[in-house]
């Protein structure tokens, strides 16, 4: 093996999954992409291998090799041209939720398919029966938005107005997605452009060796962490608190099995697939099972398919880890995903107790709402984040305030917020007490109190408002979180529940809110990390001065008294 | 007749370069830094040296930068609206890599128990939403005043961009209720929208303020008291000079001052010489800096994070600063991969071959294994290396690698070369530029080494080595303008465009800017350039279109519409005809024009190159016997190729195989396309 090309190679090909990456941020209409950076851009191979990717949006990393798959069984190498592009979302073909949008386009080095440029983005208007791409309340996959096959959008370098007609004309903010459509196929044409220069500079046949080489190589890396691991099987069940159809909750059961140097990991004796949309794709029961590998080992393992390979994954079909056709999923990726990456820490305590966390948050908030905008007069749809507190760990508490562990989004600034969507933010802050207590706790989760100025549907998708974070090794659990309503005239919080007679506080779709109405939503705290009674008390007396923690909070919770503080 | 003295103040030394016209020469010296008190080591080096009088004294400096990483400013309080105190803690929401479970979120330049909140709200659709209570800012100020801990106030309300009144009432306020802290407002610092940018900026403006001033006001007094020293300024971020007592104002401007003189000397080079677009490269011992000159100015940007989440926006010269220099470390990964960096041997222990105890391979290593660094002329000869323990240190992973040794320390520099090579290209790329048009000018003590490696890599055609290369940032210094950046946001669209709104602004900040510079007594030779930040509406970053007009007309903003669609095609490969515009903010840069020292020309000769001996060297296409030149000895105009190695005293000059190169008549070391091109002018 060629080990100072490889470097040379890997890095030059991080570099343009990264350039990809701006110019979709920069050009893009949404501020999911624009802000948030919910979306991700990779480079395959001809096989549909991951053979690089940038730090964009971790969700969307470990379903890339399942989406150029899928999308090659439908349209073989022979059928596709220079020149052409090809977009997806179908979760039923190796999507991962119905708004997450895949862009391919490959990349011919001398008249032959070399390699594919991939940017996956999120779009925030989809179509289907709520505004927004989340409906709480769907039951199949068609209530959720559009489903697109995979279909050339552009061929040999023109566009198909077919398929661009076909696809505007069902989702209700036309003008932004043709915006966002284009930043994406903006990446993917640098891509090509830019892997073309770097095959070119190696010949294709030594870029092909050393990309070869590279996927063993990181294969390798892994497989020396994997057998660093105790062997045995580790076990964790989780529970998803309802899923917006029915009052019940969803058992997520996780077995680890370490031996040598490979991992299965099982969700056999998972619940059935549930009515709501709560359910995993194939796709997000792989990436999640990825996403926990690569927090559990080396963070410099280059990321592609090689470092998957000593990692299986059983998902039984028909359950919430594997749902059927035609089952509801938009919550899946993300609010399921993060509850079984915790699940698989909780399992892996036992076995690597200083590289897990207690639970977090696991959950974006998934606020979305859209309507028609008189300000602008136009159609308008939104998504809004909610930061959860992070887990406790056994040498540090939960960081603050942080996008659950599957994504990586940044907020949307207040004052971007309000230019853009008729809400006017009355509080933006942290949730003093909402950590669970522990030797390290649990980070503190934020809340957002909006007052709306103009009519619209609000949507959400979100989790732990019933059941919090759990702690670990003694440590206790984070606050649940709570989406409340107030209506204009009224003096009273309620849940959905409460004031729109819906069956769960966290998944719901199209509350109609008017101007005068406020909504509060609170994301849920993290889970403690070891007995609260081992926590350093110049830590808890720091917590209070600064406010992060109440005293009376510290009196129950830590050996502190009045006199202390 | 103007004598200037460009200093820059480092880390370990402090650099002089004085120009004296009655003499028409540089001269060009050094002493250690204090960083105690970085007045001193000004002081000492001017007392080191026999100047005649200083008319112009600039000097970069590292005060503000220091204070950020150390993490020593002043006890901040902040106020802000009711019910955002805790922006910036929530920061953006963002990890700062995704699978990083032992990671610990940034903290900010302030503690939670010092954030206050006014209750008064601004919003971007309803202008005044709800009215300020002057009561409770006064009860709010007299909560600060009375805790005996905070030294500085930082104020930024929410959507003060739109409506900055409620913020300046506030300030007067404060000034009332407690006139002995500083206090820093956003709308001064940063009117643009995002409110976590913007704290974060005024926080840190706030943090700095009384240890620069306490610093500039010192150094002010004994430079007064020492000779003959007519104007001292200090440069600011954005490249321009600034006087000490504007300079105490708004101390955020100076965080990034020390590394701004290359970029600034290479903008002056790109007019002398007359070429269009430099890339620089200043490599030194821990980090590479790497920026750009586009159509012979400086590149300019306002994004940047003192650390993960905790960003300053300021403007700046966008400068890039990576982990690879000379000292950089090689390893073997956990897969059997060559790394490089980004730990460095640093100046202790050193590379191996300094024989000071480091065992460790770097960067210099390679290059001392290779041939490429001449051990016995170090720093001039003032330092001798060990070759002996470059090849020890270097072995050791030769032997894990299975790799002779030669291609071994062939593989560090090229990996070395490699990131740099990825900072550089990205740096171009993400502003839609081509290497191709460029030409790299490579300073500091290990940019000349790996210049022609990186010029192929980067595929940049020509390479210049300036004179001076290990002084070339305080060079930079004495050729600064002094400069005033101004911003505001004023969203606007093509639909629907007020051009009265629109023209005041522009006239509020043309006559902001040009009255700050003369404020600082500048007061001739001023332009005034204006740049309109635009997108496509519904997008959320901008283009800059440059607006050569006087005021806003229907003439003039047509041709702005065309002109961004046309940019962003040209950036992004695509517009959208016929879609709406935005117009986010307006941008105003005055500059004061000052003197700045004549390089002096060297007369050609007719004596041949000649080489004072040959040596073999390994260079990727294998080993090959290289003349060996003093640079000081090589004639002007005369082309020759590599194999070749310029020693002078601060660097050395590697040209690869077949590079042409030759020396200008600046002195300059000029390679690849333009040197074979100059020889059609000869």
């Amino acid at each position: 093996m060629d080990m100072i090309n490889m470097n040379i190679i890997e890095s030059a090909m991080i570099a343009i999954a990264k350039e990809m990456g701006i110019n979709v941020q920069k050009t893009a209409y949404s501020t999911i992409f624009s802000e948030a950076e919910d979306f991700t851009c990779a480079l395959a191979n001809r096989a549909g291998e991951l053979i690089a990717v940038a730090d964009f949006c971790p969700s969307q990393i470990g379903g890339v090799p399942l989406l150029v798959r899928s999308m090659l069984k439908e349209i073989p190498l022979s059928e596709i041209d220079e020149g052409d592009v090809i977009v997806h979302n179908d979760p039923y073909r190796g999507g991962l939720h119905t708004p997450e949008h895949t862009v391919f386009k490959p990349i011919f080095i001398d008249g032959e398919i070399a390699a594919f440029s991939v940017c996956v983005g999120h779009f925030v208007e989809v179509g289907g029966m709520a505004p927004g791409g989340f409906p709480g309340e769907a039951t199949e996959i068609f209530h959720e938005g559009l489903r697109v096959p995979p279909v050339k959008i552009i061929k040999k370098g023109v566009d198909v107005p077919e398929v661009w007609k076909m696809m505007l004309a069902n989702v209700r903010t036309p003008r932004g997605n043709y915006g966002d459509m284009r930043a994406l196929i903006s990446g993917v044409d640098l891509g090509e452009k830019r892997l073309q220069e770097l095959v070119k500079k190696y010949g294709k046949d030594k870029f092909n060796t050393i990309v070869k080489d590279l996927l063993d190589y990181s294969e390798r890396r892994m497989r020396a962490e994997i057998s660093e691991f105790p062997d045995g099987v580790y076990r964790f069940i989780d529970r998803v608190e309802d899923d917006g159809i029915e009052d019940k909750e969803y058992e997520v059961h996780v077995a680890v099995h370490v031996q040598g140097d490979e991992v299965v990991i099982d969700y056999t004796g998972s619940s059935r697939q549930a009515k709501g949309p709560i359910n995993a794709t194939l796709g997000v029961a792989w990436s999640a099972a990825f996403n926990a590998m690569l927090h559990l080992t080396d963070q410099s393992i280059p990321k592609n398919s090689g470092c998957f390979r000593p990692i299986r994954v059983i998902a039984p079909a028909g359950t919430v880890m594997n749902v059927n056709y035609p089952g509801s999923e938009v919550g899946g990726n993300t609010e399921t995903h993060p509850l079984i990456v915790a699940a698989i820490f909780g399992a892996m305590v036992e076995c690597v107790p200083d590289r897990v966390m207690a639970s977090e948050g696991t959950t974006h908030g998934c606020f979305v709402f859209g309507g028609h905008d008189d300000y602008t007069d136009e159609p308008f749809g939104g998504f809004d984040f909610s930061y959860v507190g992070y887990g406790g760990r056994a040498f540090a508490d939960g960081n603050d305030a942080t996008d659950s562990i599957n994504g990586n989004c940044a907020n949307t600034p207040m004052e971007v917020f309000e230019t853009r969507f008729p809400w006017i933010v009355e509080e933006y802050a942290l949730r003093p007490n909402s950590g669970g207590a522990g030797k390290f706790r649990g980070g503190l989760s934020n809340v957002k109190q909006m007052l709306c100025t103009g009519g619209m549907l609000v949507s959400q998708m979100t989790n732990k408002h019933k059941l919090g974070a759990w702690g670990l090794v003694g440590g206790e659990e984070g606050k649940t979180g709570a989406t409340l309503f107030k209506k204009s005239g009224s003096d009273s919080w309620e849940t959905a529940v409460e004031a729109y007679g819906k069956v769960s506080p966290s998944k719901y779709s199209n509350i109609p809110m008017q101007p005068g109405d406020r909504v509060r939503v609170s994301a849920p705290g993290g889970g403690g990390y070891g007995q609260a009674s081992e926590r350093e008390k110049s830590d808890v007396l720091m917590d209070v001065k600064e406010g992060y923690i109440s005293k009376a909070d510290a009196i129950k919770s830590y050996p502190v008294n009045g006199s202390d503080l | 007749m103007t004598c200037i003295l460009g200093i820059d103040v480092g880390g370990t030394f402090t650099d002089f370069v004085y120009h004296d016209p009655s003499e028409d020469k540089l001269i060009v010296w050094k002493t250690l830094s204090t960083p105690s008190d970085p007045g001193k080591g000004i002081l000492d080096g001017l007392q080191n040296q026999q100047v005649g009088g200083v008319d112009y004294l600039r000097f970069g400096t590292t005060i503000a930068t220091n204070a950020i990483l150390e993490r020593n400013g002043a006890t901040v309080a902040f106020v802000t609206t009711l019910g955002f105190k805790d922006v910036p803690f929530i920061q953006r929401g963002k990890r700062q890599s995704h699978y990083d479970i032992n990671w610990i979120k940034s903290k900010p330049l302030v503690k939670r128990r010092h954030c206050f909140e006014i209750d008064e709200r601004i919003t971007p659709r309803e202008g005044v939403y709800k009215a300020l209570d002057e009561n409770q800012v006064r009860k709010v100020a007299r909560a600060i005043g009375n805790d005996q801990e905070i030294e500085a106030i930082a104020i930024c309300l929410l959507c003060s961009y739109v409506i900055p009144d409620h913020e300046i009432r506030v300030k007067e306020i404060f000034r009332e209720e407690i006139p002995d802290k500083p206090i820093s407002i956003s709308y001064d610092l940063l009117p643009k929208w995002k409110e976590h940018e913007r704290s974060s900026t005024t926080i840190a403006d706030a943090y700095l303020k009384p240890l620069v001033s306490e610093n500039l006001k010192r150094l002010g007094h004994k430079l007064s008291e020492a000779k003959d020293i007519k104007r001292v300024s200090v440069i600011k971020s954005n490249g321009g000079e600034v006087s000490l007592e504007a300079a105490k104002n708004c101390p955020i401007h100076l965080s990034l001052s020390g590394p701004t003189g290359g970029v600034i000397g290479a903008r002056q080079l790109s007019n002398l010489i007359n070429i269009d677009h430099m890339v620089t490269l200043d490599m030194g011992g821990t980090s590479t800096d790497v920026s750009t000159v586009v159509g012979r100015t400086e590149s300019f940007t306002t994004s940047y994070e003192i650390e993960f989440g905790i960003p300053i926006q300021i403007p700046m010269i966008d400068i890039r600063t990576m982990g690879a220099g000379g000292g950089s470390i090689a390893w073997i990964d956990k897969g059997g991969m060559l790394q490089v960096g980004p730990q460095s041997a640093g100046a202790a222990p050193g590379p191996a071959c300094y024989d000071r105890g480091g065992e460790l391979p770097t960067v210099t290593d390679a290059n001392v294994v290779l041939g490429r660094i001449n051990p016995q002329f170090f720093l001039g000869g003032n330092m001798k290396l060990s070759v002996e323990k470059a090849k020890q240190a270097v072995k050791s992973i030769a032997e894990q690698l299975g790799e002779t040794l030669e291609n071994t320390a062939n593989g560090i520099v090229k990996i070395a070369n490699n990131n740099m090579v990825g900072a550089t290209r990205l740096v171009l790329t993400e502003k839609g530029l081509d290497p191709r048009d460029f030409t790299m000018l490579a300073f500091g003590g290990a940019g000349p080494v790996h210049i022609s490696d990186l010029m192929q890599l980067a595929g940049t055609p020509s390479g210049i080595v300036p004179n001076h290369p290990g002084q070339f940032s305080a060079f930079g210094f004495t050729m600064t303008d002094a400069r005033v950046d101004l911003e505001r946001t004023a969203p606007m669209t093509s639909r629907f465009f007020n051009f009265d709104y629109a023209n005041r602004v522009l006239s509020d900040l043309v006559a902001e800017c040009s009255e700050a510079l003369v404020e600082q007594g500048y007061t001739e030779k001023i332009e005034v350039l204006k740049t309109l930040e635009m997108r496509y509406f519904g997008q959320n970053h901008e283009l800059e279109i440059s607006f050569y007009d006087n005021e806003f007309s229907e003439n003039a903003i047509s041709s702005v519409w065309d002109s961004f669609h046309e940019a962003h095609k040209k950036r992004y490969n695509f517009d959208i005809p016929n879609e709406t515009i935005e117009l986010i903010s307006i941008k105003v840069t005055a500059l004061a024009l000052t003197p700045k020292p004549q390089i002096p020309i060297i007369a050609y000769s007719d004596k041949l190159p000649s080489p004072y001996e040959k040596r073999q060297v390994f260079f990727d296409s294998g080993i090959a016997s290289a003349s060996v030149y003093r640079r000081e000895e090589l004639p002007v105009g005369k082309i020759f190729t590599g194999p070749a190695l310029i020693e002078e005293d601060a660097s050395v000059t590697v040209v690869s195989p077949d590079m042409p190169v030759l020396i200008d008549k600046y002195g300059n070391i000029v390679l690849g396309k333009l040197a074979a091109e100059y020889k059609n002018k000869l």
